[in-house]
């Protein structure tokens, strides 16, 4: 009797202790291990809808059955009804080419296209005519544009939906007047009458015609987005394959009044209006929970972006250096690679083109710097024209895909200053006319009012690109070893540990040693305990 | 002597086993995602990396609860005795075939350098793999409420201790072989059993021990200044005190009503002063919580150097006796409190010297190792085996009128207890005390 009761006694002891000892267990795996993932992560319930706002038949209207003389014509039609959206557009960076931006210094400055250089084309300065065939607007040719101008806006050519409105390329954003041709391409008067016919949001012909030849060709710039995303399999990219989410550019791209989200940070500095994966997949989208973990560190970009460029070439690098070359006949030398690509043009210099390219990898926090005009270089190392902020220890940072884009430019050997050569134009000083880059360079930074010492070199410059297209199947995305491996991808990334990738080479002497000893040690005392015993 | 002895259970070779191949494993993929080696991919590693680290987990919680159930935790209490002996032993005394210079019993599994190196690997090394598995798994900057900088560290010391587990196993396997036969202790973490060199005086101290302290029989000492030194569970329970503290350092009168002292300190006195032992003879105790209660008390002086410096013994409860039983138990006075330790056979493997006075033994040899049937005439027999049957059942017996067959055949008469003896969870025996009630008995009877 007493031995039952001491040991039922005994035994809730045991059990109380037992149940103590489990509980913070209990309560750290069930803390830790509570699962992630709801019903409405998954991702197959992605939370995307196409954008389903009222339409009208625009041809119906009266005020558009005329017939245009101008473009100018057009917009005031389409001002007279949308008579608050002039202001709308022209709050927004597709026309001021510029974004707030606030500096270290507390002050609100403006940058943008407009007044940052590249290493592509360098510039706008002195150059407008040319590259302002991208602008949203009539006749920016020179400083004196009146931003301000309601009529100077293009409306249709973000809302032909029937594909045949071009501007035309060196003519300040203006469509061709007559027949005309550029490049080997014909450029005819707009037909407004179709054009009314088929008013509507933009479709990726509309924003491909500027966003995917930026540099003035196919994929030139970005190399995540091109011409052939208009008709490419799922392969290429999952969501605007006809095959896959046969998407828009405006279905990520939301826009309230003319704003549309999303940005690039080559130009772009501010972590605002971005888009991002998680608005239709969420932030913790995989069945996997140690891959879900990784979305704290790593963009989604990062895994599922594993190659860019995948059905034409980007250009990689630009040397101006080698510019002005002839054949020896006088004609203008050019050179194309084995891809078709051209490799050596007299006006522009050389180019390495890459297709399928293995993105570099960056620390990003949605904040970019820019070089601008005026400030000095460090000519000992490569000048960085953007440069991404972020780093392990920010909790804003994650790892993202870049494309980076190298080159040679002109830039002032005294001064230490970056140079905006004037290169297109018609005139006694455009380098593109006059192969002089003396001339280019003096004229270039005249225009804009910046100090030129009248000696100039050339510098290696970077630039970098955050890649967000072209996202793989999900079987093609990265695997663990591809960054968990002695070849990882992140080997450029340092600061942090990276398993597989890194390891401690002294204690792993240390540990070799120590194993080795062991053994030997057990060896020798076995041997002397056998030899003893005889 | 040697003799093979049932030393491992069947939960701690299961633990061992488990644990030895957890180990492996866990250190066969873990050194696959530290690169040292590319054999199933780094997913698949890291998977079964994850899912092996779990099962550990769970069995470190089953082994920490075995541990505390079985108050086996107690083997790997550091002890510096011997250890200098230890080390002398194995870098030059196992070269001349010298004897181990400490013993394997049950319940001294582990030498000391065992006893400190186990212990380091449960409280430092395996502690530290849990925890640096744990961050590593679970440690998601920046949304994660611990900070720890990165994985640089802990990945360091993960590894660092992979490499100290490793260079263990190789150590552990190795002197494994330093048993009694180079096979013998692997032999022995499978089966169970060991042929272990006993020395079979620290054997029979460590269960006399073992006995006491678990007995249902009350245990104290007092000083000669009739200060409690020393009581067991059993007597707090039957004192109803919770808190040794409250007993130790204190002198015995607190233990008794004022009616009832005079006659334990003349008790007292007797065995103090005069040497006597007293055996059977029943008291009434105060319990802390203010109650009475009635025991049998056996007492005996503790001599050191021929002098008395206290006294100690034995108290049975009879709270629950019924009336003649009681009468008989007040009536016996001066009788030996016999111990007796039975085997799961049935065999005598300890008796004291009170028994085998009782018996009318001269010495021990003559008994240990015979079966109890030689205490018994055949038609007394089957009391017994009766008794030691429910006993090998689990149960306890007290209080039990018994006829014992002496050495000459004559015939006595006592009162036995009888409770069964565990190691873990298994029976192992049956042990308990006789108290003589042969002239009373008589007495009653005439």
């Amino acid at each position: 009797m007493l031995l039952i009761k001491k040991s039922r006694e005994r035994f809730f002891r045991l059990l109380s202790l037992f149940i103590a000892i489990l509980l913070p267990w209990v309560l750290g795996i069930l803390y830790l291990s509570k699962d992630k993932i709801s019903e409405g992560d998954v991702l197959t319930e992605v939370n995307f809808k196409y954008d389903t706002m009222p339409r009208v038949d625009h041809s119906k209207f009266g005020i558009l059955n005329r017939d245009f003389k101008s473009p100018q014509e057009l917009t005031q039609a389409c001002l007279a009804c949308h008579n608050m959206t002039a202001h709308d557009v022209m709050q927004t960076s597709h026309w001021k080419w510029t974004r707030d931006y606030v500096t270290d210094e507390g002050d609100t400055m403006q940058l943008g296209k407009k007044n940052i250089i590249n290493n592509f084309c360098i510039g706008i300065g002195s150059n407008e005519a040319r590259c302002t065939s991208c602008h949203i607007g009539y006749g920016w040719k020179d400083d004196n544009f009146d931003f301000d101008d309601p009529l100077n806006i293009d409306c249709i050519v973000c809302h032909d939906r029937s594909g045949s409105y071009k501007k035309f390329p060196t003519m300040a954003g203006y469509p061709a007047d007559t027949e005309m041709v550029f490049g080997g391409v014909k450029y005819s008067p707009p037909d407004y009458q179709n054009i009314v016919k088929n008013i509507g949001s933009p479709t990726n012909q509309n924003c491909g015609s500027c966003h995917f030849v930026g540099g003035g060709g196919n994929n030139v710039k970005h190399g995540d987005i091109a011409n052939e995303l208009k008709d490419i399999s799922r392969e290429v990219d999952v969501h605007m394959a006809r095959d896959g989410g046969n998407m828009s550019c405006v279905d990520c791209h939301k826009t309230d009044r003319h704003q549309i989200s999303g940005k690039l940070y080559s130009i772009a500095s501010t972590d605002t209006n971005r888009v991002s994966c998680a608005q239709c997949h969420s932030g913790s989208p995989h069945k996997d929970k140690i891959l879900n973990q990784h979305t704290a560190k790593i963009a989604c970009q990062t895994c599922h972006i594993p190659t860019f460029a995948k059905v034409s070439a980007t250009k990689t690098h630009w040397d101006w250096s080698t510019a002005g070359q002839f054949n020896d006949d006088g004609s203008l030398k050019i050179e194309k690679d084995s891809m078709g690509n051209l490799s050596y043009h007299s006006m522009k210099g050389s180019f390495v083109w890459e297709k399928n390219v293995i993105p570099e990898y960056q620390w990003f926090n949605g904040k970019a710097r820019h070089y601008v005009l005026g400030q000095k270089i460090d000519t000992s190392a490569v000048v960085r024209l953007n440069e991404l902020e972020g780093g392990y220890e920010d909790p804003n940072s994650k790892i993202i895909p870049m494309k980076v884009h190298r080159a040679k430019q002109i830039y002032d050997n005294v001064n230490n200053t970056m140079i905006l050569p004037h290169l297109f134009g018609k005139d006694t000083s455009s380098y593109w006319k006059n192969f002089d880059w003396q001339k280019a360079a003096t004229a270039g930074m005249e225009a804009a009012g910046l100090e030129y010492s009248g000696s100039y070199g050339f510098v290696e410059t970077v630039m970098y690109w955050p890649i967000n297209h072209m996202v793989a199947p999900k079987e093609e995305s990265l695997q663990c070893a591809d960054c968990h491996s002695e070849n990882s991808r992140l080997a450029g990334l340092d600061g942090f540990y990276l398993s597989r990738r890194d390891r401690n080479s002294t204690l792993d002497l240390m540990g070799f040693i120590m194993i080795v000893l062991a053994g030997l040690g057990v060896a020798i005392h076995g041997f002397l305990r056998i030899s003893g015993k005889k | 002597m040697k003799k093979s002895t049932y030393i491992y259970r069947g939960f701690e070779r299961f633990w061992h086993w488990s644990q030895a191949l957890l180990i492996l494993f866990l250190a066969f993929t873990g050194f696959e995602i530290h690169g040292t080696y590319s054999l199933m991919g780094f997913e698949n590693v890291v998977r079964w990396h994850n899912i092996a680290a779990w099962a550990f987990i769970i069995l470190i919680i089953f082994a920490i609860f075995w541990h505390f159930v079985t108050g086996e935790w107690k083997q790997y209490i550091p002890t510096t005795h011997y250890i200098k002996a230890q080390f002398e032993y194995y870098i030059s005394g196992i070269f001349r075939g010298a004897p181990h210079p400490t013993h394997k019993t049950v319940y001294n599994k582990f030498n000391p350098i065992q006893r400190l190196i186990y212990l380091g690997l449960k409280m430092v090394i395996l502690p530290l793999q849990v925890i640096t598995g744990f961050i590593y798994m679970f440690y998601v900057y920046p949304d994660n409420p611990i900070q720890v900088g990165g994985l640089g560290i802990t990945a360091l010391v993960h590894t660092a201790m992979a490499f100290v587990l490793i260079a263990f196993v190789i150590a552990h396997v190795y002197l494994t072989t330093t048993g009694d036969t180079p096979l013998s202790s692997i032999r022995a973490m499978i089966t169970g059993w060991e042929v272990i060199d006993m020395d079979e005086k620290e054997e029979r101290e460590k269960h006399l021990q073992q006995a006491v302290d678990d007995s249902v029989a009350g245990y104290y000492r007092i000083d000669s200044e009739g200060i409690l030194r020393d009581v067991n569970e059993a007597w707090l329970r039957m004192y109803n005190c919770k808190d040794r503290n409250k007993v130790i350092g204190k002198h015995f009168s607190i233990t008794r009503n004022e009616k009832n002292l005079a006659e334990m300190e003349e008790l007292v006195n007797k065995v103090l002063q005069k040497g006597e032992m007293i055996t059977g003879y029943p008291v009434m105790r105060k319990t802390f919580d203010g109650k009475a209660g009635k025991h049998l008390l056996s007492a005996n002086p503790v001599l050191e150097d021929g002098k008395i410096t206290g006294m100690e013994g034995f108290i049975l409860d009879i709270h629950d006796r019924d009336e003649l039983m009681e009468h008989m138990y007040y009536a016996v006075r001066n009788s030996g409190a016999g111990y007796y330790r039975l085997d799961s056979d049935g065999k005598i493997m300890d008796v004291n010297e009170a028994w085998l006075k009782l018996y009318k033994y001269d010495h021990k040899d003559e008994v240990v190792g015979r079966h109890f049937s030689i205490t018994r005439k055949s038609k007394d027999l089957n009391d017994l085996k009766g008794i030691f049957d429910s006993v090998m059942n689990g149960e306890s017996v007290s209080g039990k009128l018994i006829t014992r067959r002496c050495k000459d055949n004559s015939k006595g008469k006592h009162i036995l207890s009888a409770s069964p003896f565990y190691i873990g969870h298994k029976v192992m025996g049956m042990e308990g005390f006789i108290l003589d009630v042969s002239q009373l008995y008589e007495k009653i009877k005439s």
